[in-house]
């Protein structure tokens, strides 16, 4: 195993700033809302009611309440047609993030990294027949292209008149961490001044299948880290941070919320959709991510770790915590024991509710633990606590592919 | 600032490209989709092994292992790639299955293999690479994000950057995309197809790929002095100024031009208005002998870099002929599908 060589960042120290957030999930379509559940332990995770599925009554999940034409509702979206979930529930939260920090969107040196790993994927399925029909079906000429992950992206920054950096990402359950990441690169290369960045993931049948046809589906409620875990629950949601650059905060007198202090991503280079058992991966991310913010493990006040509950993910990323922060643990929350895993968009979901922990001086829970893991037995989270002093947290996101991410959230300067 | 070069590249695609520095020969199609010639894939992977592989993973590895090979390079410092919507067979097979089966009889393996970043995962396993690993999939623009970012990579101290767009055609995508506008309603052979004067263009697939370094290393080191993504814009005029001006370098600069045209009128004008801008450089066109697909800019870049390696383009690419003398500054300007729009500029 070769190291590999650490970013040697042109301006490392120059912050960047979130100054906006915006999240449509189970847990509701704000930061309000989601806050709220968190704080009293309310999981978005059911039975599945919205997604036309024959495994809605054995695999639980966490959906977003609202029908697509409530969520365009939402957005005081016009003209609605051949708009998809995924791009309806980005919008939303982009909307909300752009909002709270008041940039205008439109303005140059903006960009716009958005990451999905479905895309159009639960429009699509529903009509893939009447693509091939012959004549094709009526709606089948728009719908046809948004299909791919690319396309909601460019339908939000078509709506929000975005004409600069515009691009997606999809490395599987990482994607909007690293959106966050590349968002912060570009900021402190000096190539940007503001960044909305973040995914946007709709449940569909294709991705509960997948998952299901790999049997690491839960089909109770998901518990990260306990002895008894038997798999993940999947959720959809769509999650952005606004960034910012120190000048342009300034120059407009805003208010930082927080700062992206670190960001790592490396890749396990060991099995397609395993992580490797020691954990090789996601300590390699864990740690330069605190290289790159400049902090030793013992800086870290809280974790809001992968923890899907798989028994994969779990085993190796506890023993990750365990080599690179020794007994000395931080607190450590799964917050897919509430939003389901949110795959594209669970880096940016994460990122916000570290950032919200910080900000309110609050751990949340990470529910339905019982019993530590017999080869690790580390203790997550067990009940919302308040009046925390927390500086610095590190948010995890690990994907198919062996890619991981670590995300820094530290507190304003 | 370093400046960054490409120190090895490699393109496969509809023409015979593979592992050289210019096109064999130009060989004409009188049908579309325009298919990649396949190269023997033992050179790199086992045969048990690719058996396993889906389509785009062949293509990538193939080009990503040729170009670090040209390089001189064993494990890059980081992989980025950019494809449309990646291993598409696996997709159509994983839901045509779910559908026809009413998802009851699972098929894990085109799930995983429908993993939008299991070209850029199954390189980093194939070299070892540890480093940053990503995957763009921005429809026109996923190539030319991979190449900002390995820009950026660069930059920042990486070494051994490797870049690279990819996409493989298939049936079912030659139907559904029929729907949208992108083909041509009929076959058109490739060598008139820009001049054909209707809409639509011809499909096709391939793969290139590019090391980054901020050492000139290699025979033939090519500059890759800017990359830049615009989205949803018609007129680049100001951009591309833009651009030269960042770079110190003025319109007269620009020995070639290589656009993007791909046959379809209408999306063929929007190129007037840069090529306007350089009245004296040579023009060239590389889309009708690739095709048309998502990334068919990365082979564009390879044209461009070719161009600049071995002092012009073929000759069946030149669309008007420049002042005599010799290239060494190419500016490429790709369009796809009337949003995409993405600018690269190369130096020798």
């Amino acid at each position: 195993m070769h190291a590999s060589p650490l970013p040697v960042h042109l301006n490392v120290q120059a912050p960047v700033h979130i100054t906006g957030l915006g999240i449509v999930s189970a847990l509701g379509n704000d930061v309000p809302d989601n806050l709220n559940a968190l704080i009293n332990e309310r999981t978005g995770i059911g039975a599945i009611s919205r997604l036309n599925t024959r495994h809605a009554a054995t695999l639980p999940a966490a959906e977003v309440k609202y029908t697509n034409a409530e969520l365009a509702d939402l957005a005081e979206l016009e003209n609605p047609y051949a708009w998809t979930r995924t791009s309806l529930l980005g919008l939303n939260a982009v909307q909300e993030a752009i909002a709270q920090a008041g940039v205008d969107p439109a303005a140059a040196r903006v960009g716009f990294i958005s990451a999905s790993t479905a895309g159009g994927m639960d429009s699509s399925e529903g009509m893939y027949g009447e693509f091939f029909t012959d004549p094709p079906g009526p709606s089948a000429k728009e719908w046809v292209a948004t299909h791919d992950p690319g396309e909601h992206t460019e339908r939000i920054a078509a709506e929000l008149g975005i004409t600069g950096f515009v691009t997606t990402i999809s490395t599987a359950c990482s994607s909007s961490a690293n959106a966050i990441m590349l968002g912060a690169r570009l900021i402190r290369a000096g190539k940007l001044d503001v960044v909305i960045a973040g995914g946007s993931d709709a449940l569909s049948r294709y991705t509960v299948n997948g998952f299901n046809s790999l049997m690491i589906l839960d089909h109770s409620l998901c518990r990260p880290f306990d002895r008894s875990r038997a798999g993940l629950n999947l959720g959809e949601a769509a999650a952005y941070v606004i960034l910012e650059s120190d000048a342009h905060l300034r120059s407009r007198n805003a208010t930082s919320l927080g700062r992206v202090s670190g960001y790592a991503n490396t890749n396990d280079a060991f099995h397609a959709t395993a992580s490797s058992p020691e954990g090789e991966g996601a300590y390699m991310a864990m740690s330069q991510a605190l290289k790159v913010a400049e902090l030793s493990p013992r800086g870290i006040d809280h974790i809001n770790v992968h923890g899907t509950g798989t028994l994969n993910n779990d085993l190796s990323e506890s023993r990750a915590l365990i080599r690179l922060f020794g007994d000395r643990i931080p607190p450590f929350t799964s917050t897919k024991t509430f939003t389901g895993h949110t795959l594209a968009a669970a880096g940016a979901v994460e990122a916000i509710y570290a950032l919200l922990a910080m900000h309110h001086g609050v751990l949340f829970a990470n529910l339905r633990f019982e019993h530590p893991l017999v080869e690790v037995p580390i203790v997550p989270v067990l009940q919302t606590t308040h009046g925390r002093r927390i500086r610095h947290v590190l948010s995890s996101s690990f994907g198919f592919g062996g890619n991981n991410t670590s995300l820094v959230i530290s507190a304003p300067l | 600032m370093s400046k960054t070069y490409i120190i090895g590249a490699s393109a496969i695609g509809a023409q015979p490209v593979f592992d050289r520095d210019a096109p064999e020969r130009v060989v004409p199609y009188d049908t579309h989709p325009l298919n990649a010639i396949v190269p023997d894939l033992s050179r790199y992977i086992a045969p048990m092994k690719a058996r396993r592989m889906t389509r785009l993973v062949r293509l990538g590895i193939m080009s990503g292992m040729n170009a670090m090979e040209r390089a001189g390079v064993k494990v890059p410092g980081a992989i980025i790639v950019g494809t449309g919507d990646g291993c598409k067979h696996s997709t159509e097979r994983f839901l045509t299955n779910m559908i026809e089966h009413d998802e009851q009889v699972p098929d894990p393996t085109a799930f995983i293999g429908s993993t939008h970043n299991s070209l850029a995962g199954q390189i980093a396993l194939a070299t070892g690479s540890n480093g940053y690993n990503y995957t763009y999939l921005a429809r026109g623009l996923s190539f030319t994000s991979a190449l900002a970012d390995g820009l950026l990579h660069v930059q920042e101290g990486i070494r051994n950057v490797l870049v690279g767009g990819a996409d493989v055609i298939t049936a079912d995508f030659v139907t559904t995309q029929k729907l949208s506008g992108l083909w041509k309603q009929r076959n058109v052979n490739n060598l008139e197809v820009l001049q054909s004067g209707d809409a639509g263009a011809l499909a096709g697939e391939g793969s290139a790929f590019f090391v980054l370094d901020s050492e000139p290393a290699g025979k033939d080191p090519v500059e890759v002095v800017a990359a830049q993504m615009v989205f949803g814009e018609d007129d680049m005029e100001a951009r591309v100024i833009g651009m030269l001006d960042m770079a110190g370098l003025a319109v007269g600069d620009v020995d070639l031009l290589v656009l993007g045209c791909n046959g379809d009128a209408v999306e063929d004008r929007a190129y007037a208005s840069t090529q306007a801008l350089f009245p004296r450089a040579a023009v060239a066109a590389y889309k009708h002998l690739t095709g048309e697909y998502y990334t068919a800019n990365a082979q564009g870049a390879w044209f461009a870099w070719s161009a600049l390696v071995n002092g012009g383009p073929p000759k069946e690419c030149l669309l008007r002929a420049g002042s005599s003398g010799p290239i060494r500054t190419v500016l490429f300007h790709d369009r796809f599908q009337r949003k995409d729009n993405s600018l690269i500029l190369l130096r020798k």
